[in-house]
């Protein structure tokens, strides 16, 4: 494959790969278009190579798995270390915290995203793949690099860890509304 | 994959959030063009790290050769030093001779086999070996010596308590054939 085709290729996936880089960062904007840029940039470079193994999509997000784990790694790091931590999280604005982004977001959104965060890595990506990438579960199986079986218990694990996070907020939110409109009611 | 129920709903709460993240990617040419720029970019040439790996295997490298020299040149005499006097090889005069004979021949007598380096150093090794080991033996000899006579003469710190002035006559009996009057000595409290 040449560099003009990968390049139709990744253009065609640009947004489904932006997706999953959100999704491998935690829903951090500013890192997963990092990561984005750096895993073109390893295409490019040819440190990441499509040999024809597996689909160009399943690839693709493998590489962008373990690029977003290793930025991941070096962020940790650079944390660790204190060089320059606060400065580059002060000045990566995230969309995601501004006041605007808030309110466009519906209230079921903003919980479900919470809820999404609060699952374990493996059980978010397994749940990512399959409702977000519409891949089968053998798909994101290649994808997270494990057995299918695996997958097929993340997966599982996650919805209904997902449902019962969904429940417990909604009960949650449900007492503080009821509160608020009567103070004197405890 | 066939949705049902709860599946349908986590699946359209999905799609929503794709739809919105689709509304706020950025677009795929700037950031392939971020990348291209970044894959032009020269590299750093002095890297921090791989430097200080280097300097540290470098350094590694150096000590190891160091000790490893080191250990072969003292190994050899440690050897002979260990040993018992009776175990270390009787040197031959020649080779007990200086380095100055040593020294080739005169040409006329039968043309000897010029003493390399090397075996000088053995025999300079050796010697030096001996002479380690006849002066341990001697302190050795001297420490013993010196224990000995501080146990011969050791007291305990309690004797003199033990000492009284009428050790003379609780050491001592009265004999049978004595007289009378010496005999009286030995009872207390009589005038002599």
């Amino acid at each position: 494959m040449d560099i003009a085709e990968l390049k139709a290729e990744l253009e065609t996936l640009h947004s489904a790969s932006f997706g999953w880089a959100l999704s491998c960062c935690r829903r951090d904007r500013g890192e997963a278009e990092d990561v984005l840029q750096t895993v073109y940039l390893k295409i490019l470079e040819g440190k990441a190579r499509f040999r024809g193994e597996a689909a160009f999509k399943t690839w693709l997000f493998a590489v962008i798995r373990k690029t977003a784990a290793g930025e991941y790694r070096r962020k940790l790091l650079r944390s660790l270390k204190l060089i320059t931590g606060a400065e580059q999280t002060g000045d990566r604005a995230s969309p995601e915290a501004g006041p605007g982004a808030a309110f466009e977001k519906s209230e079921i959104q903003i919980r479900f995203q919470r809820a999404l965060k609060s699952l374990p890595a493996r059980q978010r990506e397994a749940l990512h793949l399959v409702f977000y990438e519409d891949l089968s579960l053998r798909e994101a199986a290649d994808v997270m690099g494990i057995s299918i079986g695996s997958a097929r218990q993340h997966y599982e694990r996650g919805k209904k860890r997902l449902r019962e996070t969904l429940d417990t907020t909604e009960v949650a939110y449900g007492i503080s509304w009821r509160r608020k409109e009567n103070p004197n009611a405890v | 994959m066939e949705l049902v129920g709860e599946e349908k709903k986590i699946q359209t709460l999905f799609s929503e959030l794709r739809l919105a993240d689709e509304r706020t990617a950025p677009s795929f040419s700037a950031t392939w063009n971020r990348a291209q720029a970044r894959a032009l970019r020269p590299r750093r040439a002095f890297n921090l790290s791989f430097a200080a790996a280097t300097a540290l295997l470098i350094c590694a490298l150096v000590s190891l050769a160091w000790w490893s020299r080191h250990w072969q040149r003292t190994r050899q005499p440690n050897v002979v030093a260990i040993a018992p006097s009776g175990v270390v090889p009787d040197l031959k005069p020649s080779e007990v001779a200086p380095a100055s004979k040593v020294s080739p021949t005169p040409s006329g007598s039968e043309p000897k086999k010029p003493a390399s380096a090397e075996h000088r150093f053995e025999v300079s090794a050796r010697l030096r070996a001996e002479r380690l080991a006849a002066r341990q033996e001697a302190n050795l000899l001297a420490n013993a010596k010196k224990q000995a006579t501080a146990i011969s003469s050791w007291q305990s710190p309690t004797a003199t308590l033990l000492s009284s002035p009428n050790d003379d006559l609780l050491k001592s009996l009265p004999q049978l054939n004595e007289s009378a009057n010496d005999l009286k000595s030995f009872l207390p409290n009589t005038p002599k």
